[in-house]
């Protein structure tokens, strides 16, 4: 079958010194929406910029819906939407002359070209301020532009390099309801970078991490959990009233993985908590331990980036240097 | 085809950007002003530069105007330094417009700025009674060819920002380009004039050309040089569109 992106021993080294990447391999199928998490410098922008045709690799093949993106670089970017991590309109003219440029360079024939902007300033909800300059725009509203400048070709697959960075929750939230609007519309498969950790487990069906040049993992939010052990259930209990009796009973139920029992407390490693706690309580009552409080950890992405990538993403400063960027662009 | 589209299309955004904020162009209209109305008639009342029967502000006058419009032209990429910055580079890059395309595009969109600053200026020189050649298709021409110049000189400073890494570093270097090529050209006095050295450089400058056919054109129909003008011109946008292409790579990375 084809994939809607195949990467071969991509590597890319900058200046014959910092290896951005280092062998990657990846296949992504087509429609599904794709997570690309790691921390900065882990080589996510060169991958997007690759793909995109604005590097080439210094070893290795991708291909982006069996095109190379070497030598189809031309056929490559007929079908790829684009939205860099950077801002990508210009600030000082309205947000429908943005889009208009945008469709000219895209060859969009004059009749239908109207017509196609104003749906997409539509969709984006943006009809209302089209006519104001883009340097009144909020943050939030410059990214809805610039998905709205990738939806004017209705394109096949859409590059995000961190979509949402510097946006406040409720911009995020609101740029993604667009973007999943977008894929149910046109059934473009979607490729983001993102060093957040709920867009990824949120948004995606596939998620890889990347640390320095590798991807190290590679599965669905869910998997990647379930990689790093199971989830935890934590029962405090009245005295100590489990006994070997008790445990053995636990550990004799369906689904539990594994039961550790510390003084008032009795830990249930299980795949899924929700399903294994109500069974537990149950053997506990029929024991006649009296539980009094009950509680669920489940590992989350940041613990599966801690066992693969072997550090915690820290995010905290690029953030703020990001923002200060976009406010200096804003301001012209 | 697509590329000839591409061009037009960025001239286009030049003209959309023009059409909401002019600032730029007044306030870079203050020095030729200066020129022309302070510095012309005090050098003219001196009456020391041989300028062929012309009164000295009128002689000058072409070449403040192209000083201006290179000025305009050299800054311009800065845009371009910004727009790396910004990631509308990047954007304009994944785009199925070719990279000549978008260079020489971008080049020729600082000429549409020169040709506005220029009709700023031309108003205020009149109004200090220089007298310009009253025929309109040597006036047209003559802005065809500070249009033209103008891409070289924008690519010049293309070439530039693919050595820069920020806007501040191109600040002081856009002022170094531009005034050495401004004194070392036919803008304020004849190239005789010049010390021997001096006047081997003026031989390679690209202003001189272009002073020398827009005096021509509009000051004092002296058309002899004008071929040779024409030619220089073309080799030069040429050769700057060839080498910024090149360095584009450089800005990408």
């Amino acid at each position: 079958m084809e994939f809607a992106v195949d990467v071969r021993g991509l590597t890319k080294v900058y200046e014959g010194k910092v290896r951005a990447l280092d062998g990657v391999d990846l296949r992504i199928e087509a429609g599904r929406v794709f997570a690309l998490l790691g921390p900065n410098g882990a080589g996510k922008t060169t991958l997007i910029r690759i793909l995109t045709t604005q590097l080439k690799p210094t070893s290795g093949e991708a291909y982006v819906f069996g095109e190379d993106v070497v030598r189809e670089g031309a056929e490559v970017r007929r079908l790829v939407g684009y939205v860099p991590q950077e801002m990508s309109v210009w600030t000082d003219i309205s947000g429908y002359e943005n889009l208009l440029i945008y469709a000219k360079i895209y060859g969009l024939s004059s009749p239908k070209r109207r017509e196609i902007i104003w749906d997409a300033l539509k969709k984006m909800g943006l009809s209302e301020v089209a006519n104001d300059l883009v340097k009144t725009y909020s943050g939030g509203m410059i990214r809805r532009l610039e998905v709205a400048c990738t939806m004017l070709t209705a394109p096949k697959i859409l590059f995000l390099d961190e979509p949402t960075i510097g946006l406040d929750p409720s911009g995020r939230k609101v740029v993604w309801e667009e973007l999943t609007s977008i894929r149910k519309e046109y059934g473009s498969t979607i490729f983001f970078n993102t060093h957040y950790m709920d867009e990824a487990d949120l948004y995606s069906d596939e998620i890889a991490i990347i640390n320095e040049g590798k991807i190290v993992k590679l599965g669905t939010a869910e998997e990647l959990k379930r990689s790093v052990g199971g989830e935890v259930v934590l029962f405090s209990v009245e005295g100590n009233s489990v006994n070997e009796d008790v445990l053995g009973k636990v550990r004799g139920l369906s689904l539990v993985n594994d039961v550790i029992a510390n003084n008032s407390e009795l830990s249930v490693v299980a795949k899924d908590a929700e399903t294994v706690l109500p069974d537990v309580m149950e053997v506990l009552r029929v024991e006649g331990v009296r539980v009094k409080k009950t509680s669920i950890t489940k590992p989350t992405l940041d613990d599966v980036f801690l066992k693969y990538a072997g550090t915690r993403l820290e995010s905290g400063g690029r953030i703020s240097e990001v923002r200060k960027v976009r406010g200096r662009i804003r301001r012209g | 085809m697509d590329s000839l589209r591409n061009m037009l299309v960025m001239i286009e955004l030049e003209l959309r950007r023009l059409k909401h904020d002019r600032t730029e162009l007044y306030s870079r209209a203050v020095q030729p002003i200066l020129w022309i109305v302070v510095y012309g008639p005090i050098m003219g009342a001196v009456k020391a530069i041989p300028t062929g029967g012309i009164p000295y502000t009128d002689y000058i006058t072409p070449g403040v105007l192209i000083q201006s419009t290179t000025f305009v032209s050299i800054f311009y990429g800065l845009t371009i330094v910004w727009e790396r910055d910004s990631g509308i580079l990047k954007k304009l890059l994944v785009t199925p417009a070719s990279r000549y395309a978008t260079v020489i595009g971008r080049s020729m969109a600082s000429g549409v700025r020169a040709i506005f600053q220029a009709l700023i200026l031309i108003p205020v020189a009149l109004l200090i009674g220089v007298k310009f050649l009253p025929n309109i298709a040597y006036f047209i021409s003559a802005l065809l060819i500070i249009f033209f110049a103008s891409g070289g000189f924008a690519a010049i400073s293309i070439l530039v920002a693919s050595f820069m890494k920020t806007r501040e570093r191109f600040m002081g270097i856009g002022q170094a380009i531009t005034f050495p090529l401004f004194f070392s050209s036919s803008a304020l006095y004849p190239i005789a004039m010049m010390p021997p050295i001096l006047r081997e450089f003026a031989r390679f400058n690209p202003m001189s050309y272009v002073v020398d056919a827009v005096r021509g054109l509009v000051i004092s129909g002296d058309f002899n040089n004008l071929p040779i003008d024409l030619v220089a011109i073309a080799i030069f946008d040429a050769i700057m569109f060839a080498v910024a292409s090149v360095s584009f790579k450089r800005i990408i990375e």
